[in-house]
C-alpha cells in the first residue's frame, strides 16, 4: 500500500462531492464532465454555461496545484505497452476515441454515473458504473500497462 | 433572458467548476498513473494496489447523496426552475455498449473526461492526442444517438 493516500484522497472525493451538489442545488444540472463536454459540441444546447464550467474545472486545477504543489509531481500520460506494437500517440488516440464515444452513447462517465447517478441511486447508473470499473480493470490486467 | 445566462447561474456553474478542478487536484485523480493503481487488481496480492480512487468516489458520493435527500425537500434548485433530472431509466444497448467502450478506453489511459480536461493545466506531452480524440469521439458518439433516438419506436 506504499502509493495509499488516504487523506488528500478524502478530502479530494468531498471536493468533487461539494462541487456536483453546487451545481445540482444550485442549477439542478448533474456534473457529468462528458456529458458537459460533450454537449458542447453540435448538436450543442446551452454552451455557455457549460464552457464556464470547464474553463473553471482547469483553472481550479491550475490554481490550487501552484498553492499546493507537495500534492502532487507532473502528471505524464501513459506510453504504449510494449507488446501491444502500437506508437503511444497511436493507444492515446484509441483510448481518447473510445472514451468519447462510449461516454456519449453510455450518457455518462465516472462523475456523471459515478457520483450523480449513484447518489440519485438510479439503476442506469449502478449497471454503467459496475460495467465501466469492470472493463476497466479488466483492460489493465491484460494490456498491463501500467 | 435566458435562466442559464443569468450571472448567478453562471457563477455557480464556475464555482462548481473550480471545486470539481481543485478535488481532482487535492485526490491526485488528475495523474492517470494513480488511477491506473487503482485500476490494477493484479497488484493486489503484492501490496501495490493503491485504494484511493475508492475513498475519492466515497467521499464525492456522501456529500452528494446528501445534496440529492436535500434537494427533494425544496422542489427546484435556487436558480432553475427544475432539476435536470434523467427521467429514462431503461437498462438499454447504448447504455451498457457504452460502458463498455468507456472501460475499455479509461483501462488503457488511466484518463477519465474530467482529469482529460483539467489535465489542460499540466499540459503533460501527447495530451493533445488524447483530447482530440476523445473530442472526435464525443461527436460520433452524439451523432450514433441521434441515428438511434430517430429510428427508435416509441415505448
Amino acid at each position: 500500500m506504499e502509493h495509499f493516500t488516504p487523506v488528500p484522497a478524502l478530502v479530494g472525493g468531498l471536493l468533487i462531492g461539494l462541487a456536483s451538489a453546487v451545481l445540482w442545488l444550485g442549477n439542478g444540472r448533474i456534473a457529468g464532465i462528458s456529458g458537459i463536454f460533450g454537449q458542447l459540441l453540435p448538436p450543442a444546447r446551452s454552451a455557455i454555461w457549460r464552457a464556464v464550467f470547464l474553463i473553471a474545472l482547469v483553472l481550479g486545477a491550475l490554481v490550487t496545484s501552484r498553492l499546493l504543489p507537495d500534492l502532487g509531481s507532473n502528471p505524464e500520460l501513459v506510453t504504449a505497452p510494449a507488446g501491444s506494437g502500437l506508437e503511444t500517440p497511436v493507444w492515446l488516440a484509441i483510448a481518447g476515441l473510445l472514451t468519447g464515444i462510449g461516454t456519449r452513447i453510455g450518457n455518462g462517465c465516472t462523475s456523471g454515473h459515478g457520483i450523480c447517478g449513484l447518489a440519485r441511486l438510479s439503476k442506469r447508473s449502478a449497471v454503467a458504473v459496475a460495467i465501466f470499473f469492470g472493463v476497466a480493470i479488466i483492460t489493465v490486467a491484460v494490456t498491463g500497462v501500467v | 433572458m435566458k435562466v442559464s445566462l443569468r450571472t448567478q447561474y453562471l457563477l455557480t456553474a464556475a464555482l462548481s467548476g473550480a471545486l470539481f478542478g481543485t478535488g481532482l487536484y487535492v485526490s491526485q485523480m488528475v495523474d492517470p498513473l494513480k488511477v491506473l493503481r487503482f485500476l490494477d487488481f493484479t497488484a493486489i496480492p503484492t501490496g501495490g494496489w493503491d485504494p484511493s480512487l475508492a475513498l475519492v468516489m466515497g467521499g464525492g458520493l456522501l456529500v452528494m447523496f446528501i445534496a440529492v435527500q436535500y434537494g427533494k425537500r425544496r422542489n427546484k434548485p435556487l436558480f432553475d426552475s427544475t432539476f435536470h433530472q434523467p427521467e429514462y431509466n431503461r437498462i438499454d444497448a447504448p447504455l451498457v455498449g457504452g460502458a463498455v467502450l468507456f472501460g475499455i478506453g479509461w483501462g488503457m489511459s488511466g484518463i477519465c473526461p474530467g482529469p482529460a480536461i483539467s489535465l489542460l493545466a499540466f499540459l503533460p506531452s501527447n495530451l493533445w492526442v488524447f483530447l482530440v480524440a476523445m473530442f472526435v469521439g464525443s461527436y460520433l458518439g452524439n451523432m450514433m444517438m441521434r441515428r438511434v433516438r430517430r429510428t427508435a419506436v416509441p415505448a
